[in-house]
């Protein structure tokens, strides 16, 4: 694994994206996820949702970075914040 | 009576139909049967394998300054704020879009005139369909080389007939629109067969009654092209428009090929520049946080090109 040069905030993202696909089979599992439409209007169910959120939050990160020196940590609260209403309303 | 008699069949047909819908819906809802996930095993394997763990090492470079696995520092965010203010980067961006928007301008409209001007029967058919998917079988960097030769005002066919025939002044190596040009040809040359072969897939695809109905009403061929083809070409459509911006903004082969990016940086698109970054510079950091921006943008057109072709008839 050396020539993975990983790194422990690197690690720590990728536990948490493996824990959180791993919680949404097991919720899946036990309750099934329904489609709904929400105000993104198109049919998505939680599982759709969750990846149109994590997109989203990866683009506001994105776009925080190229345009202002802000600090990040305000960037990850945006972000949490879009893909929150997305998975919640979208 | 004939027709009467197949009424009655339909009909029984029908109610057969329904009976059984009754049946189904009368069952017990079988429970999800989770074996099938041990059938896609060996693929997510070999996905996890080939790609997942590749981009996770990408993820791990973009935050770090790379000597070696044993000599490297980590920097945050750097990289990725370095790349995203990038002047030069910013260009090739904008770049690449202008080149995929002109792309779509001129291969749409272009492939839909020529899947209408094929022929619908007759043994030239076959020879037109060969004819214009011939582009299509040629290897990318083949396509290039031609073209690179094509071009050329001293050695070159279509370079010589333009300097010396239409008496302009054209060298793509020295001149940037020259070359911008030449790129933006190969490209139209390259991939309109595949608009053309897709738009007459759904050409072929309109019921004769349609034209039928024009031709009684006394339609003009223009008025046939706009109310009856055109609204049913608006699937394949959708399909070749979307191909088309993916594969236009992830060009590499060719114009690397023709102009190596050049003259200047007049055609390093991005991919080209990444892979100056990464290959020729080996600045593995910034190539990370390069490749993981590109990704997201182009990610964002994969998952919009799915929802439009899957859920576009909901």
């Amino acid at each position: 694994m050396q020539w993975m040069v990983w790194t422990l905030p690197t690690a720590m993202v990728f536990a948490g994206l493996a824990l959180l696909l791993a919680g949404m089979a097991i919720w899946g599992h036990f309750s099934p996820p329904v489609a709904r439409r929400g105000f993104l209007r198109i049919e998505t169910d939680r599982g759709d949702r969750l990846y149109i959120g994590l997109i989203s939050a990866a683009v506001v990160l994105a776009g925080w970075i190229a345009v202002t020196d802000l600090s990040m940590w305000l960037a990850l609260a945006c972000a949490l914040a879009v893909a929150i209403v997305i998975g919640v309303w979208g | 009576m004939s027709e009467q008699s197949t009424a009655v069949a339909g009909g029984e047909a029908g109610t057969a139909a329904t009976t059984k819908e009754a049946a189904d819906a009368q069952a017990p809802v079988k429970p999800k049967n989770n074996r099938a996930w041990f059938l896609v095993l060996p693929v997510v394997v070999s996905v996890a394998f080939t790609a997942v763990i590749p981009l996770m090492t990408v993820v791990n470079f973009s935050v770090q300054d790379v000597f070696s696995p044993d000599d490297r520092i980590f920097v945050g965010l750097e990289w990725f704020r370095s790349v995203a203010r990038d002047p030069e980067v910013r260009a090739a961006f904008v770049r690449t879009l202008i080149f995929s928007a002109q792309v779509l301008l001129l291969e749409i409209p272009l492939g839909v005139a020529l899947a209408v001007a094929m022929p619908r029967r007759g043994v030239w058919v076959s020879v037109a369909l060969v004819l214009v998917a011939l582009p299509l079988l040629i290897p990318w960097n083949v396509v290039g080389t031609i073209w690179q030769i094509f071009a050329r005002p001293d050695i070159g066919l279509g370079g010589w007939a333009i300097n010396n025939v239409l008496g302009l002044d054209f060298n793509y190596t020295l001149d940037s629109t020259d070359a911008w040009i030449t790129v933006l040809i190969m490209d139209v040359w390259h991939w309109t067969p595949l608009v053309a072969l897709l738009a007459y897939a759904g050409l072929r695809s309109i019921p004769q009654p349609y034209f039928q109905a024009a031709q009684i009403d006394g339609a003009s061929a223009w008025a046939v092209f706009r109310h009856i083809q055109l609204p049913r070409l608006r699937g394949v459509l959708t399909i070749a428009i979307l191909l088309r911006f993916m594969d236009s903004f992830m060009i590499y082969t060719e114009p690397f090929v023709v102009t190596g990016g050049g003259p200047g940086n007049a055609t390093s698109f991005l991919s080209i520049l990444l892979s100056k970054i990464a290959v020729g510079q080996f600045d593995l950091g910034p190539a990370g946080a390069f490749s993981l921006l590109y990704f997201l943008f182009v990610q964002i057109l994969c998952y919009v090109f799915f929802t439009v072709l899957t859920r576009s008839g909901r």
